[in-house]
């Protein structure tokens, strides 16, 4: 926390800055008389019959987000991704939480860019498969350190 | 080799984000790894988060982003305005994370935490074990590195800490627990790297012959209360192993509230600084209202850049009582004003104000009505709450209109990175191609 750039000296009822100051007191605090208010809710009537059924209402997030901490929302951008259902301007979400596993569609840095492709073990080889024809498949070799960003849970799909 | 741990012994962690805010950055920009990054503090001032490959450079904590100007060419470095909402919507993450692995967590600062482990069965059995996977957890699922100390106090805690970030053949996690490690750290450690001595103390400790740790921890806790305070024994109990500092696992509400910044560029009126002080004041009241807390008195203070000698110097503060303690941003706008045009003085370049609320106490019930009080007729909670829960879906989509009136004061923030988790319109972007 910033600190206070002033020395403050309390004093009773006024706050004294220095170096000079200006201070300013309030009016007089009025008397004030205690009167009795009633408290509550007064309720006449038959009491609801649903009363006791009172669900707690739908919340999107308890659908699309299990471990908020991990959770996040991003926007996709290209076409590459098509036939899992990824459209431009989508807003994905992703938990970085669960295992990266074969066949999960997943984040990860490439080249310095957050790249969203399915990972596949086929073959015996990794790869990153797009889900669209025209792109092709990115091989992953030992050399080089793949660092799965997160795993892709749900797309938002405005219509 | 076992080590024989008393069960009397308490077991404390400290976890602490690796270069935190450069880390936040990190998660968002992964082409800046590995390259020379640092964040710098509000209006683009110092250095306050160096990546390694800075400090590797030789750069310090602090210096102005003005002085190191040719090495940000050579290098290529790469220097970031602070983005404090990122910064905090992380460390929030990284603390909910943190309460995983034990109940009692005290949360000591942005990018720190105290975690007490001292009835975690899994952390007892092994203890270097569980701090890894702490470690890889928060990286795995934040996305921030962090070291983990570990030790019977949270002094030799914060001293594993320490240790753990300075040398790598750690990896990251380092437990005190054992005394013969202790004494080998210790004796290779200066003193002022001891949680609470500095470096001004440590001048004070050095003509007495206590240059590390270990000499520190040697004294006599009586004898060196006498000479300097209650905190020095204190210390030096604690890195012996007697814990005297509990984890303070409920966080005060803060006492104080200050909104406060530089200006880009010097403010000569009074209407130029009107639209920054309603600012402060509707950003003061704005945290007041997020700890459900109300203020009794606000103040408004200004001053002129102390480091223009050449130029006539001024500065002053005011304060005023509120006749009942609100949460209101437009009462509590509407007294900073009245202060301002009170400590406002023609003829100098203003480089910096703010707001300060004290006197907070929590918003229970309100007092007996006042009939007749025309603050009271004007306070709104449920217009100020419809105002803060509108504010958080779209962020400064209501502001009171003094605000808006003139906005180039705004302190220069020219390398600011997206907010990336706390606004839609922000969301990093992820590429099918």
């Amino acid at each position: 926390m910033p600190v206070f750039p002033f020395k403050i000296n309390t004093s009773d009822d006024v706050l004294c800055l220095s170096p000079a100051i200006a201070v300013f007191k309030p009016a007089q605090r009025p008397v004030k008389y205690r009167l009795p208010l009633f408290a509550g809710k007064v309720s006449a009537g038959f009491p609801s019959p649903a009363a006791d059924y009172v669900d707690k209402t739908l919340d999107l997030n308890d659908l699309l987000v299990q471990k908020p901490a991990a959770t996040f929302f991003v926007r996709a951008q290209g076409e590459s991704m098509l036939g899992a259902g990824i459209h431009p301007n989508d807003i994905l979400v992703v938990d970085r939480s669960l295992k990266p596993m074969s066949g999960k569609i997943v984040i990860c840095a490439l080249n310095g860019e957050l790249t969203v492709k399915r990972l596949v073990f086929d073959n015996q080889q990794w790869k990153l498969r797009a889900e669209n024809p025209v792109y092709p498949d990115f091989m992953l070799t030992d050399e080089l350190e793949l660092v799965v960003w997160g795993v892709v849970t749900n797309v938002i799909h405005a219509l | 080799m076992s080590v024989i741990v008393n069960p009397n012994d308490k077991l404390i962690g400290l976890v602490d984000g690796n270069n935190f805010y450069v880390s936040c950055e990190r998660v968002f920009r992964p082409d800046l790894i590995g390259k020379p990054v640092a964040v710098l503090s509000n209006n683009d001032g110092c250095l306050v988060s160096r990546s390694q490959e800075i400090k590797d450079l030789g750069i310090k904590m602090g210096v102005p982003a003005f002085q190191i100007q040719h090495l940000v060419k050579q290098h290529h470095i790469h220097l970031l305005s602070s983005n404090y909402s990122l910064y905090a919507d992380l460390s929030a993450r990284m603390m909910s994370v943190l309460e995983t692995f034990t109940p009692t967590v005290e949360v000591y600062s942005i990018d720190e935490a105290f975690l007490d482990f001292t009835d975690v069965y899994a952390c007892r059995q092994d203890p270097i074990a569980y701090a890894k996977q702490i470690k890889e957890t928060v990286q795995r699922q934040v996305g921030i590195p962090v070291c983990v100390g570990l030790g019977p106090t949270k002094t030799l805690a914060k001293l594993a800490n320490f240790a753990a970030k300075k040398w790598q053949q750690t990896g990251g996690v380092l437990n005190l627990s054992d005394q013969t490690r202790r004494e080998k750290l210790m004796k290779i450690v200066p003193v002022d790297d001891v949680w609470g001595i500095g470096r001004q103390l440590s001048k004070q400790l050095n003509p007495l012959g206590i240059y590390t740790v270990w000499d520190l921890a040697q004294q006599s806790p009586q004898k060196m209360q006498q000479r300097f305070s209650v905190v020095m024994a204190r210390t030096i109990m604690e890195l012996n192993g007697i814990s005297c500092l509990d984890l303070e696992t409920i966080v005060p509400d803060k006492q104080q509230i200050v909104c406060s910044r530089s200006f880009s560029r010097k403010l000569t009126t009074l209407q130029e600084l009107s639209p920054a002080m309603a600012e402060f004041a509707c950003r003061a009241s704005e945290k007041l209202r997020q700890q459900h807390s109300v203020t009794g008195c606000a103040t408004a203070f200004l001053r002129t850049n102390p480091f223009a000698e050449h130029e006539p110097q001024y500065q002053r503060a005011a304060s005023q009582k509120l006749h009942y303690p609100s949460q209101d941003s437009r009462i509590i706008a509407g007294i900073v004003q009245q202060l301002l045009k009170e400590i406002y003085r023609p003829g100098y370049s203003y480089q910096k104000c703010g707001v300060q609320l004290s006197q907070i106490q929590s918003h229970t019930a309100p007092e007996q009505l006042d009939l007749f009080d025309s603050q009271q007729t004007l306070e709104s909670p449920q217009l100020m709450q419809t105002l803060d829960q509108i504010n958080r879906r779209f962020p400064k989509g209501i502001a009171i209109a003094t605000t808006k009136i003139d906005q180039t004061w705004k302190p220069k923030a020219e390398n600011l990175s997206q907010r990336y988790t706390t606004d839609w319109r922000e969301l990093v972007t992820v590429y099918c191609h």
